[in-house]
This record gives structure tokens, C-alpha cells and sequence, in this order.
């Protein structure tokens, strides 16, 4: 890694400030308007979108997309759980993500057979319409294109309308899958995880099982990405297939390019970035794509390596575990 | 003396590249606690060998006995369970990644106690990479960088070592620092296989030699026999 590791005074620094973030942003219902707050809410489920994402492309290095694919699973996986199976939403969640797991299990098939590179980006592309092209043909389960509503549901008396009640949910939720993330990457496991991505051959011959680092990669990424798709089902309270399409696809690699491939921290980075752009662009009604595109693009010309480069560049404390700058 | 059950046993091996057979029925045993030398002219079948050995490519026929099992032919992460580790010759380190991960990661399998041991051991024997522990492998010499690819090669406490032409792109006086790592091997009772093109070194080094011609085991024999008469094994490698 080029960049100086934090020291354990820097280390003890940064966990400290893992847990400040979230416990400031317990105070923004206070701050915000209702409209600020759902932005906000969206954040945090494009937080683990991107999470989700980055871990396969970038800290595993396989060009595989079927992101959105586990996206559409946890969402519709939650949708179908709470509305067909009357399951609470909050069960739904750990559900979903399991649901996307299974489809991390689906996607990695074509990587442990061997394919890489732009097959494998094709295959995976293939198998996020062929699970659109489900959503759109279930209709008795999925609702087809009229979509899917999510029940209306309370907890402790307050309903899941409330998008301060909705936050706390997500904001727990992301935390957790965010922390979890974290350790799991700084392990040994983190530590496989990056030697298959530089060397596969070599990775083998000591005797790392790469297909199960794989295997593991995907499910880990189908999971946090499931958990956000049940966040989401709630989020907007429909669910349509349209929802699961390319452009979230392009919109999430966007967030992963912006925040730092690889990164974790950067997921989030860019994640809160591309999610809050469009809203404050809306103040200039045509341009909107103009200076969303403007923008993305001055981001990665003065920080090819993301957001998080900035910040690394900063302090020592940014610095992930067997994080390493691409070429 | 009687001479001891062979560590690995190659019999009638048959590797090839597609059509392009490589070996053709190599025969050679490789002792406990020996270190023996690979010799033959470039295409001569060496580096296959090894990784047939290792299980970097599957013989189409033939067997590789290792300590009595049939390892021809499985895949390289159960061959290196058994016990088999191989320093290849382009060295295969993670270049980003620090000296200590990359020795770390030569011992995935290893639970902490075993592992912080092991290390230990390795930083002991080579100084140098205990200074550079927590510094990018990618900035290290190429000597250093050597070493670094045999320590971790050493860190899952290999029965055999494989080393690939170990003295490659390396300074004369870094060749002689390799032999001193090979002998002090010997003593704590590391077998070795190991391709040099460096005659000095192998013979240097080695306790046994043979020598392959179009994949198959034309001389062999005991390198302290050989003194000073290195010039008929190199005509019947090169002629």
C-alpha cells in the first residue's frame, strides 16, 4: 500500500469517529425538513447499494454486474415476505438479505467456472434483466408492471410512514452492515479477498481456497445489497420492476468510481454524493444532466482514484486494511 | 548406508502443453533432507517439472508419489496442504501488499499460536524483512523480494520446497546468500527440488543432481562426486 498506515493512536481516533458520525446524525430529524429526510433516507440505502458493489468490483476485482439483481431480489424478496406472508418488515430485512445472498450464490456460479473479465460482465448483466423479466412476468407475485405495494405497518405506535421513523431503521441498519463490512475486510478473510484479486494462480497455490473467497465475496455483497433492497421497498412503499433496470445499475457504478474503487469509505462517499446531486440540481431545470455529467467527470479527472483519495490523502486514520489505489 | 524411502517418487512422467509434450516419462526420486538440483537446457522440461509437482499443470500420465500419496493431479491448494510449497520463478508476491501480509498469507490455514511462531521463525532468519515488515513488498530489492517469496513459502512449514531458478535476475552476491539459505534449510531438515541455471549455485548448493533432455532423465548423480568436473555434466546438458 502506498499510503503510511494509521498509527494506534490514529486507529483508536477513527473508531471513535466511525461511531461519532452516526451518533451526530441521530439529531438530523431535528434539522431537516421532510423532504431533506427522505434524500437522506435514499443515502443510506445507496450507502449499501454501492457497499455492496465495490466489494465485488473492487476489492475482488471481478467485473461482475448483478448489483441491481440483488437490489431487486431484496426489494421484491421484502415486498413479497411483508404482503403475501404478512412477515413484519423489520424480519423481512435479515430475509431479504438473505434472498440476496442467494442470488450473490447464482452469480458467482459463472465466476467459479472460470469466466472473467467483459464474459462474466455480460453474463451477470444477463441474469439482472433475466430477474426484471421475472419481476415484470410474476404477476401474481410480483404484481407485474402495475408493482407491488408494501403494506402499511407500525412500530411502537408510530407508522413506517414516517420518514424520521424510517431513517432510525435505516441508519441502524447501514451501521451495522457498514461496521460489519469493515471487519470483514480487514481480516484474514479481507487479506484473501485482495490476493485473489491481484493473483489468483499464486493465491491458490497457498493453499487459500479462491472459489470459496469468491463464493463468500458474492453472497457477503448479495446480502448487504438484499438489506438495502428491503429498505428500499419501504423507502418509496411500491415496488417496480423499472426500479431494477440499467440506469440504477450505471447510477450505483457512478457512486463506486466517484467514492474510490475498493473503498469502503468512498462507497459511502460517493453514494451521498450522486444521491444528493440531483436534488440540488434541480434548481436549474434542462441542465440537470448537463452538470450531474460535468461534475462526475471533474470528480474522476482530479481524483481518479475517488473521493476517499482525498480524505486518505488528509489523514493516516482513512486508510483501509488491503485497500489498494488502482493503476 | 542404506539409502532412505524416497520423499517423492516421479514415475514415468507425461506433461505436455496442448499437443506439445513437454515431459516424456521423467523417473527420479527426491530424499529426505536433500536438496536436489534440476538441470537441462531451456524447453528441457525443469520449470514443468515443478509444476507438475505443485499442481500448477496435471500430467497426462504418469505418477507423482509424495510421502506415499498420489498427488498427480490435484488441484494446487490441496497439494500445498500436503505439505508442498513452490517459490516460482517469477515469485508471485502481492506487490501491494506489506512484507508481513504477504508472509501472513503463506500461512492462511495456520491458527494464530502456529502462525505467530512461524513468523517469529521467519523474521529470525531473515533480519532484513523484519526491518521491512510493515513496508510494501513492491519497494523491496529483488533480493529482498526473494526472500520474501521464500519465507513465505517457509510459513506453512513445508515438507518440500520447490525453488525455481532462485538465483533469477539476482547479483552474484545475492546468489551466494541464496545458497547460505539453502544450506541453513538443509539443517533444520527442509527437503528441496530446485531449477538453477546458475551452475555455480546448484552446485553450490545441491547435494544431488540430474539432468533432463527432452523431458526425459538422461544423468544424475552426487554433486560432491562431480567436483571440479563440471564441464562433462554441462556438455551433456548443452551438447
Amino acid at each position: 500500500m502506498s499510503q503510511t498506515m494509521p498509527t494506534a493512536k490514529q486507529r483508536r481516533l477513527r473508531s471513535l469517529l466511525f461511531w461519532a458520525v452516526p451518533a451526530l446524525l441521530l439529531l438530523l430529524p431535528f434539522a431537516t425538513n421532510p423532504y431533506t429526510q427522505f434524500i437522506a433516507n435514499g443515502m443510506l440505502i445507496s450507502a449499501l447499494v454501492t457497499l455492496g458493489f465495490t466489494l465485488v468490483i473492487g476489492n475482488l476485482g471481478q467485473l461482475a454486474f448483478a448489483n441491481t439483481a440483488f437490489f431487486g431480489i431484496g426489494a421484491y424478496g421484502s415486498a413479497i415476505l411483508a404482503a403475501k406472508l404478512g412477515l413484519p418488515w423489520l424480519l423481512t430485512i435479515p430475509l431479504a438479505g438473505a434472498l440476496g445472498a442467494l442470488g450473490g450464490f447464482l452469480a458467482s456460479a459463472a465466476a467459479l467456472r472460470g469466466i472473467r473479465s467483459y464474459y462474466l460482465a455480460i453474463i451477470t448483466l444477463a441474469f439482472g434483466e433475466l430477474m426484471r423479466w421475472g419481476y415484470l412476468h410474476a404477476k401474481p407475485l410480483t404484481g407485474g408492471t402495475d408493482g407491488m405495494p408494501m403494506p402499511p405497518e407500525t412500530l411502537f405506535g408510530t407508522s413506517f410512514s414516517s420518514d424520521t421513523l424510517k431513517f432510525y431503521v435505516f441508519l441502524a441498519v447501514t451501521v451495522l452492515l457498514v461496521k460489519a463490512t469493515l471487519n470483514l475486510m480487514r481480516s484474514r478473510f479481507g487479506r484473501a479477498v485482495m490476493a485473489v484479486r491481484e493473483n489468483e494462480v499464486a493465491t491458490a497455490s497457498l493453499a487459500i481456497p479462491t472459489s470459496r473467497v469468491i463464493l463468500v465475496t458474492f453472497m457477503w455483497s448479495g446480502f448487504v445489497v438484499g438489506c438495502a433492497g428491503a429498505l428500499f421497498s419501504r423507502h418509496v412503499g411500491y415496488v417496480f420492476p423499472e426500479s431494477f433496470g440499467m440506469l440504477h445499475l450505471i447510477a450505483s457504478f457512478a457512486m463506486v468510481l466517484v467514492g474510490g474503487l475498493g473503498s469502503v469509505l468512498g462507497a459511502v462517499l460517493g453514494a451521498v454524493l450522486l444521491t444528493a446531486l440531483p436534488e440540488y440540481l434541480r434548481a436549474f431545470p434542462g441542465m440537470e444532466e448537463l452538470f450531474f455529467g460535468l461534475i462526475v467527470a471533474a470528480v474522476l479527472v482530479l481524483m481518479p482514484m475517488g473521493l476517499a483519495s482525498l480524505l486518505r490523502r488528509l489523514s493516516p486514520i482513512f486508510v483501509e486494511r488491503f485497500y489498494r489505489e488502482a493503476p | 548406508m542404506d539409502t532412505p524411502e524416497p520423499l517423492l517418487k516421479i514415475r514415468d512422467l507425461h506433461v505436455g502443453y496442448g499437443k506439445k509434450p513437454i515431459l516424456r516419462g521423467a523417473t527420479y526420486d527426491v530424499l529426505p533432507g536433500e536438496c536436489l538440483t534440476l538441470l537441462g537446457a531451456n524447453g528441457s522440461g525443469k520449470s514443468t517439472s515443478l509444476n507438475a509437482v505443485c499442481g500448477f499443470v496435471t500430467p497426462t500420465s504418469g505418477s507423482v508419489l509424495f510421502d506415499g500419496i498420489e498427488t498427480a493431479g490435484l488441484p494446487p491448494h490441496k497439494i500445498f496442504g500436503h505439505g508442498i510449497a513452490q517459490v516460482s520463478q517469477a515469485r508471485d508476491l502481492f506487490p501491494d501488499l506489506t512484507v508481513e501480509d504477504n508472509l501472513r498469507l503463506g500461512a492462511m490455514r495456520r491458527g494464530g499460536k502456529a502462525l505467530a511462531q512461524n513468523l517469529t521463525r521467519i523474521y529470525h532468519r531473515f533480519p532484513r524483512l523484519a526491518e521491512r515488515r510493515k513496508q510494501a513488498t513492491r519497494t523491496l530489492s529483488g533480493g529482498e523480494q526473494q526472500m520474501v517469496a521464500i519465507g513465505r513459502a517457509l510459513m506453512s512449514g513445508p515438507r518440500l520446497l520447490l525453488l525455481d531458478e532462485p538465483s533469477g535476475g539476482l547479483s552474484p552476491q545475492f546468489c551466494e546468500e541464496i545458497a547460505r539459505i539453502i544450506d541453513a534449510l538443509k539443517e533444520e531438515g527442509v527437503t528441496m527440488l530446485m531449477v538453477e541455471q546458475n551452475l555455480n549455485l546448484a552446485f553450490r548448493a545441491a547435494d544431488r543432481f540430474i539432468v533432463l533432455r527432452d523431458g526425459v532423465v538422461v544423468d544424475g548423480g552426487d554433486v560432491r562426486a562431480m567436483a571440479g568436473d563440471h564441464d562433462a555434466i554441462v556438455r551433456n546438458i548443452y551438447l
